[in-house]
C-alpha cells in the first residue's frame, strides 16, 4: 500500500519538472514547423498556374473539382465554428452548466435538446463536433441524436430562409418544422431504449470520451488546443471525403431523370429524397435550392427533401461516421428515410 | 510506425491548414466568389483566421505534452492509458489501409485546393442542370420594369426572366439588350447559342444555369463553347419557327471578353 503512495508523491514532481523546462523550446520548434507548413502551402498556391486551360482537364473533371471545392470552402467555416463551440462547451463552460439545467425526465430532456438549435444556429456540419462535445460532457447517445437531427431544422436561420422561400404555401414550412421535431424525438426515444448505448459509438470516439476524463491536469488553453487537434483529426478527413463524393455524384447522376419523376405523388417524394442525399446542401439555404424545383415537384416531395436532407446526406454520413458505427448509421438512415417518406406522402395525399 | 503515428496525429491539423490557406488566398485574390455567395465572405475569412491561430497553437502546444508521462500520472494503475494514441488500436493486418487513405486524402486536398487553378463551373454543368429550368432563379428577382427608359443595367438574369415571363414580341420590339455571359450551345438548334450565367444562392453546388438565346448561324466557327462574350442587340422573332425559343437576340457582331471577376449572378 505504501509503494503507490510514494509513487504518487514522486510522480507529479517529476512530471512537473520535465515539461516546464522542455516546454518553451519544444513549443517554439512546433510553432516553426507549423509556420513553415503554412509558408509552404502559400508558396505552392501562389506559384501554381492560374489559368484552367494549362491543365487541359475535360469540363466534367473541372466541374467535379469546382463542386467539391465549393462544398469544402462553404462548410469549412461552419465546421470550425462547431469545433470552437464544442471546445467552449467542454472546456470553458463551468462543469455541468448546460446539462444540469436540463429537465430530469428523459422525454422532456430530449424535447428541450431538440430546441437547443434555436440558441446555436450552426449549420448541420457544425453540429457534429458540437454533439460530440456534448456526449463527452455526459449527454446520452440517444439525446445527442435528437440534438443532431433537430438542430439543423429547428434553427432560426433555417426557419427564416424556408419562410422566405415558401411562405405558408402548401404547409411546407409547418410540415418541415413539426416533422423534423417529431422525427428527431422519435429517433431519440427509440435509441434511448437501446440496452448498451456505448456500442452505437465507434471505438475511436469511445476512447476520446475516456481520454476526456484523463486530462484534467492540463491548463484550459492547452486542453482547448488539444481538443482542436483531436476534433480536426476526426472531422477534416470526413469533410474532404464527403465533399469529394458529393461533387462526384453531382457530375455523374443525371438530373433529367430526377425531374422526370417529379409529378408522381410517390416518386416525387423518393426522387427528392435521393436528390437531398446526393447534393448535400446546408440546411440554412436548401429551401432556396429546392425552390427551383418547386414547379416540377409536388409539395410532399419538397417537404421530404427539406426534412431528410438536413439529417442524412453523403456529407453528413461521412461526418457522423466519425462518431457512430456503420451499423447504427444504416439503421438511422433507414429510420429517418422512412419517416420522411411517410411525411411527404401524407402531405401529397392529404392535399 | 513513426509515419503512421505522425499521420494520424497531424492529419486533421494539416488538412485544416490546407483548407484555410486556400480559403484565405482565395479571399485575398478576390476569387472566393467562384465558390460561395458573397454574403459568406466575411464569416468565412474570419473563421479561417481563427482556425489558423488554433492550428498553429496546436503545433506549438500539443507536442509539448509527450503523452506517456502525462497519462501515466493521473491514473497510474491503469493498464490502458492510451500511451500509443487511439489510432494504433486497429488490427495489424489492415493497419496500413487507414494511414494510406489519410495520405491520399492529404494529397487530394493539396492538388484540389493548392495546385488546381480556381475555376468556374462550365457547360458540363449547364448540360447537367436544365438551362432556364429553374423557376426560382428566374422569378425570385423578377425585374422592376423601368417604365420607358433604361434597360442598360439589365443582366442576363433579368432578360431571361422577362423572356420566360411570356412577355410578347411587341414588348421586346424596341428594346436593346447588352448581356455578358459564356456560350453554351442550344441542344435543339445549331444556329442558336445561349449567353449563359449561373445563379448562385449559397455556393457553387446549387448553381442554376440561365441564359438568353442568340441566333447567329455559324457561331461555332468564331467562338468556342465556354468562352465569354458580350452581345449587344435588339430582340427579334426566331427565324426558326419550330424552335422553343420564340424571341432571340440577332446581333450583327459579338465581342469576345474575359471572364468577369464575379462570374455568377445572385
Amino acid at each position: 500500500m505504501t509503494l503507490p503512495a510514494v509513487d504518487k508523491h514522486k510522480q507529479p514532481e517529476h512530471e512537473h519538472r520535465i515539461p516546464t523546462r522542455a516546454f518553451t523550446s519544444k513549443s517554439a520548434a512546433g510553432l516553426v514547423v507549423g509556420l513553415a507548413l503554412v509558408a509552404l502551402f502559400a508558396v505552392v498556391r501562389v506559384l501554381a498556374p492560374s489559368t484552367p486551360e494549362n491543365f487541359g482537364l475535360p469540363n466534367a473533371a473541372r466541374d467535379f473539382a469546382t463542386l467539391s471545392i465549393s462544398v469544402v470552402v462553404e462548410s469549412l467555416p461552419f465546421v470550425f465554428l462547431g469545433i470552437v463551440l464544442s471546445i467552449a462547451v467542454q472546456v470553458w463552460l463551468p462543469e455541468g452548466m448546460l446539462l444540469r439545467r436540463l429537465p430530469r425526465s428523459p422525454v422532456l430532456r430530449r424535447l428541450v435538446l431538440s430546441l437547443l438549435g434555436m440558441l446555436l444556429p450552426v449549420c448541420e456540419c457544425g453540429n457534429v463536433p458540437l454533439a460530440r462535445g456534448l456526449v463527452v460532457k455526459g449527454l446520452t447517445v440517444a439525446e445527442s441524436m435528437t440534438f443532431l437531427f433537430a438542430a439543423p431544422i429547428l434553427n432560426p436561420v433555417t426557419i427564416v430562409t424556408t419562410a422566405q422561400a415558401f411562405g405558408w404555401n402548401n404547409g411546407i414550412l409547418v410540415s418541415r418544422v413539426l416533422g423534423g421535431f417529431f422525427i428527431a424525438n422519435l429517433v431519440g426515444w427509440i435509441y434511448s431504449r437501446h440496452p448498451r448505448p456505448g456500442e452505437l459509438l465507434t471505438t475511436r470516439f469511445q476512447e476520446t470520451c475516456n481520454l476526456a476524463d484523463h486530462d484534467g491536469g492540463a491548463g484550459r488553453v492547452q486542453r482547448s488546443v488539444q481538443m482542436f487537434s483531436q476534433e480536426t483529426r476526426a472531422m477534416m478527413p470526413a469533410l474532404f471525403i464527403g465533399a469529394g463524393m458529393a461533387g462526384l455524384i453531382q457530375v455523374a447522376v443525371s438530373r433529367e431523370v430526377l425531374v422526370a419523376l417529379g409529378s408522381n405523388p410517390v416518386w416525387s417524394v423518393l426522387a427528392l429524397m435521393l436528390l437531398a442525399f446526393v447534393v448535400a446542401i446546408c440546411s440554412n439555404v436548401d429551401a432556396f435550392f429546392i425552390l427551383s424545383f418547386g414547379a416540377t415537384f409536388m409539395p410532399g416531395g419538397i417537404v421530404a427533401f427539406l426534412v431528410f436532407g438536413p439529417m442524412i446526406d453523403v456529407k453528413m454520413l461521412a461526418l457522423m461516421r466519425t462518431t457512430f458505427t456503420a451499423k447504427t448509421l444504416l439503421q438511422l438512415s433507414l429510420l429517418v428515410a422512412l419517416c420522411a417518406a411517410v411525411l411527404g406522402l401524407a402531405v401529397n395525399y392529404g392535399h | 510506425m513513426v509515419i503512421r503515428r505522425l499521420v494520424s496525429r497531424w492529419q486533421g491539423v494539416v488538412l485544416s491548414l490546407i483548407g484555410l490557406t486556400a480559403t484565405i488566398w482565395l479571399g485575398l485574390s478576390g476569387q472566393l466568389a467562384l465558390y460561395i455567395h458573397p454574403r459568406y465572405f466575411v464569416f468565412t475569412v474570419i473563421m479561417a483566421v481563427i482556425a489558423g491561430v488554433l492550428a498553429l497553437a496546436a503545433f506549438a502546444l500539443v507536442p509539448g505534452t509527450s503523452d506517456a508521462p502525462d497519462d501515466g500520472h493521473t491514473h497510474d494503475g491503469d493498464a490502458h492509458t492510451d500511451a500509443d494514441g487511439p489510432s494504433d488500436g486497429h488490427g495489424s493486418r489492415w493497419g496500413w489501409v487507414w494511414p494510406a487513405g489519410s495520405v491520399l486524402t492529404i494529397i487530394a486536398a493539396v492538388v484540389a485546393l493548392l495546385i488546381l487553378p480556381p475555376s468556374t463551373l462550365t457547360t458540363a454543368t449547364v448540360a447537367q442542370r436544365d438551362l432556364n429550368g429553374s423557376a426560382s432563379a428566374l422569378t425570385l428577382k423578377a425585374p422592376a420594369l423601368p417604365g420607358k427608359g433604361d434597360y442598360s443595367a439589365f443582366t442576363v438574369r433579368d432578360w431571361a426572366s422577362l423572356l420566360r415571363s411570356g412577355a410578347g414580341q411587341d414588348f421586346f420590339a424596341d428594346k436593346t439588350a447588352t448581356v455578358t455571359g459564356f456560350i453554351s450551345a442550344d441542344k435543339t438548334d445549331p444556329n442558336v447559342f445561349f449567353v449563359t450565367r449561373f445563379v448562385v444562392t449559397c455556393c457553387a453546388v446549387d448553381a442554376q444555369p440561365i441564359g438568353v438565346p442568340v441566333y447567329h448561324p455559324g457561331w461555332q466557327n468564331d467562338f468556342k463553347t465556354d468562352s465569354w462574350v458580350t452581345v449587344t442587340s435588339s430582340f427579334r422573332a426566331n427565324p426558326n419557327a419550330a424552335s422553343p425559343e420564340a424571341i432571340v437576340l440577332i446581333p450583327d457582331s459579338i465581342k469576345s471578353t474575359s471572364q468577369p471577376a464575379q462570374p455568377y449572378v445572385y
